[in-house]
């Protein structure tokens, strides 16, 4: 038998899953960070092979490669000994692809011939975003178990319209000054309705810390905007003229080449920053203050690691065509998951299950999937 | 028989129990110290869960109870016992051997560059000439009057000039192409200087610049028979399916990298693009060319007024990569290969 480092260190936890916390001097009191034992070249080698079935396949067997990573992912997770499990039906991911796929083929097509139609389906799709959310964190939170107990999310659609309409309708009318408030709304619509088994989260935290990040941000885009305004005009008469019909003899001033090489590092760097610490921030400041029964937990992401762990990446991606991706998913997981600290009083072990009927519809999980939508974590 | 120890949850609480499985051939034994009772399941209705690197298994029992554990290898005689998760050991075993792999990698890159090289012109150019005219009518007629409020002005041309080029645009459009029904507009070119454009339903569009930068009408036609050529083969909307398809390619390539960068999916887009529009301007350049060869004209009119194009152009950039012409030397030179090529013939 062949086992890494990693998986002999998990013998010498699992002897002891339950009795940790006798070890310690407080005692009913036990920290559990969150060990992560994926390796690069496992994962390498797992994902060329996802890669080249879903295109031999042509995209079919996506929903299988999908359910595969994430697989990979929670069952690397260890917590207190025991690992996370992701049990998501690759057909339902099928589906949901296709339902996507489908209307994205239709929105390209109608873009194109009806340009006006075009308005109106994007409309209904913004009008759609909070269910589809609200669809993807409960089929993700219903897909996701440990100790073979299955996460829920207990957020309303009412509450998702609110989170995701209602705030950003807002935005122009409070001049912005909103924006931090729903970013709140958004992180409590999730840490506050995530339960395991029968025991629901509570979130206690306030919007004053998402003010104070915000207003960080704030300082730092004013030192760039005027130059992502004079790059962003440049861009966009290039867009526009790229969309033209087919023009014989284009003509491409070379400034605005020039204009764009240059600026892209400069705009790439501080969107970056921007990024990085908004999302190192406020993950610390909302898993500070949800509460799961006797579970708290902790994170110490460092904002300056993030943004060296984003920036590294970019170039060793763009350097080796791709092909380190792998390293850079693996990187970045790792240093968020092993920040994470579970403070149990008491025991892991009295946890119950809910009896609830699954959510079967990955619709969502598509959606926002291929949106790129940041929700949760 | 097989034996293996694992971590058994009943999945209604949280409780893990260190077990002991023993399997007899048909059924699963499972015991152990904290277990209420000793616990019998036939194989046959359990679910084992697929090989994942090395990952612990799980086998899934029909009262919803799970047995996780890291013995791979009890796992895995027990699979090959009964026969189940086949596929999943394929693919176990390409993602296990590096060799696997590097086949897999292989077999990927020639099947994408076999794809984007014949799958997606192929399939774009079956899907082009499914489009209804109609259609390619006011997808036309919107395009023209886009240019005409952002690029261009009414021709300031003479009425006998224009009879005089349009009389010429007719004789080529009838010989290159009877079938479609072609329309000629003059337009000053404000900003975009001496051009022509198609439209994919048959609006062939000339700038005054572009007149005035032409010598004699044998220049002219051989411009309009490049413009004649793109609607002839329908280009625009070959162009248009193909970029969707190339979309689509490398969203499904590169996947989760694009919340990383749009760099990383744009520049493959951009390169496989400048491509195609790249064989399109030298097929264009190609029946122009052999259009004038044809009339007896031979291509020197044509790469006369191509020269002068480009040198009219001081702007554009000397990026061939992304460039949607090939450089103007190289159509020359392609055009003299073709006359030289005819004449032996």
């Amino acid at each position: 038998m062949q086992y890494d480092m990693a998986s002999s260190q998990k013998h010498i936890q699992d002897t002891t899953p339950s009795m940790a916390n006798h070890d310690e001097a407080r005692p009913g009191i036990e920290s559990y960070p969150l060990v992560f034992t994926g390796a690069t070249g496992e994962y390498f080698r797992i994902w060329i092979v996802n890669v080249f079935l879903t295109i031999v396949t042509l995209g079919v067997y996506a929903a299988w490669a999908k359910v595969r990573t994430r697989q990979y992912f929670y069952a690397n997770t260890r917590l207190a000994g025991q690992v996370f499990s992701y049990l998501g039906n690759p057909t339902a991911i099928l589906k949901g692809n296709l339902i996507i796929g489908g209307g994205v083929v239709i929105y390209l097509v109608v873009k194109e011939f009806v340009p006006m139609f075009a308005g109106i389906i994007g409309m209904l799709l913004y009008l759609a975003l909070p269910f589809l959310i609200y669809k993807s964190l409960r089929f993700n939170a219903r897909n996701s178990a440990y100790r073979n107990i299955r996460l829920r999310f207990l957020g309303t659609i009412g509450e998702a319209y609110t989170a995701y309409i209602l705030y950003p309708i807002l935005i122009p009318f409070t001049l912005g000054t909103i924006v931090p408030y729903w970013e709140f709304r958004r992180k409590k619509y999730f840490f506050n309705n995530l339960a395991f088994g029968t025991t629901g989260a509570v979130f206690n935290g306030r919007p004053g810390p998402f003010y104070l990040a915000y207003f960080m941000v704030f300082l730092m885009f004013i030192g760039l905007i005027f130059l992502i305004g004079i790059f962003a005009a440049g861009g966009a008469a290039l867009i526009a003229f790229k969309h033209m019909a087919s023009s014989a003899y284009p003509r491409f001033p070379k400034g605005f080449f020039m204009l764009i090489l240059a600026a892209y590092p400069i705009i790439l760097a501080t969107i970056f920053a921007v990024q990085q610490y908004l999302y190192g921030k406020l993950m610390n400041y909302c898993w500070g203050e949800t509460r799961m029964g006797k579970l708290r937990f902790q994170s110490t992401l460092s904002v300056w690691r993030l943004i060296w762990i984003r920036i590294s990446s970019l170039f060793a991606i763009v350097f080796t065509i791709g092909l380190l991706v792998p390293w850079v998913k693996i990187r970045r997981i790792k240093y968020i998951l092993e920040n994470i600290t579970v403070v149990a009083e008491g025991s892991f072990d009295t946890f119950t299950a809910s009896i609830e009927p699954d959510e079967k519809s990955a619709i969502g999980d598509a959606a926002t999937d291929f949106f790129d939508i940041d929700i949760g974590l | 028989m097989i034996r293996f120890n694992g971590t058994y949850f009943d999945g209604k609480s949280s409780l893990p129990r260190r077990v002991s499985v023993f399997f007899d051939g048909v059924f699963l034994h499972v015991e152990g110290s904290n277990l209420p009772e000793a616990y019998k399941v036939a194989l046959k209705d359990c679910v084992i869960s697929p090989p994942l690197g090395k990952t612990n298994r799980s086998v899934k029992f029909p009262d919803g109870a799970v047995c996780e554990t890291d013995d791979l290898a009890s796992i895995r005689k027990l699979e090959e016992y009964t026969g189940v998760n086949r596929t999943w050991r394929f693919v176990d075993f390409l993602e296990s051997h590096w060799k696997a792999v590097a086949l897999c990698a292989i077999c990927l890159i020639l099947f994408v560059v076999a794809f984007t090289r014949f799958g997606i012109p192929f399939l774009a150019k079956e899907a082009a000439s499914r489009i209804p005219p109609e259609v390619m009518q006011s997808m036309s007629k919107d395009a023209l009057k886009f240019l005409d409020t952002q690029f261009l002005k009414p021709s300031h041309l003479s009425q006998e000039k224009r009879l005089e080029i349009t009389r010429l645009f007719r004789e080529t459009s009838r010989e290159m192409d009877p079938k479609t029904g072609y329309t000629l507009e003059f337009r000053k070119g404000k900003g975009l200087g001496a051009n022509a454009f198609a439209l994919p339903s048959g609006i062939i569009v000339v700038t005054d610049e572009l007149v005035a930068l032409s010598r004699n009408d044998r220049e002219i036609a051989g411009v309009l028979a490049h413009e004649i050529t793109h609607v002839k083969k329908n280009h625009a909307m070959r162009h248009l399916l193909q970029s969707t398809g190339v979309f689509f390619l490398v969203s499904v390539l590169v996947g989760d990298v694009a919340s990383i960068t749009s760099v990383a999916s744009t520049l493959p887009t951009l390169l496989v693009e400048s491509g195609y529009s790249r064989e399109f301007e030298r097929e264009a350049d190609k029946e122009a060319g052999l259009y004038l060869i044809r009339k007896g004209w031979g291509t020197k009119p044509y790469r006369d007024m191509l020269d002068r194009l480009t040198k009219s152009h001081p702007g554009t950039p000397e990026l061939s990569m992304l460039s949607t012409h090939p450089e103007t030397e190289q159509r020359i030179k392609a055009l003299q290969e073709l006359e030289a090529s005819a004449r032996k013939r």
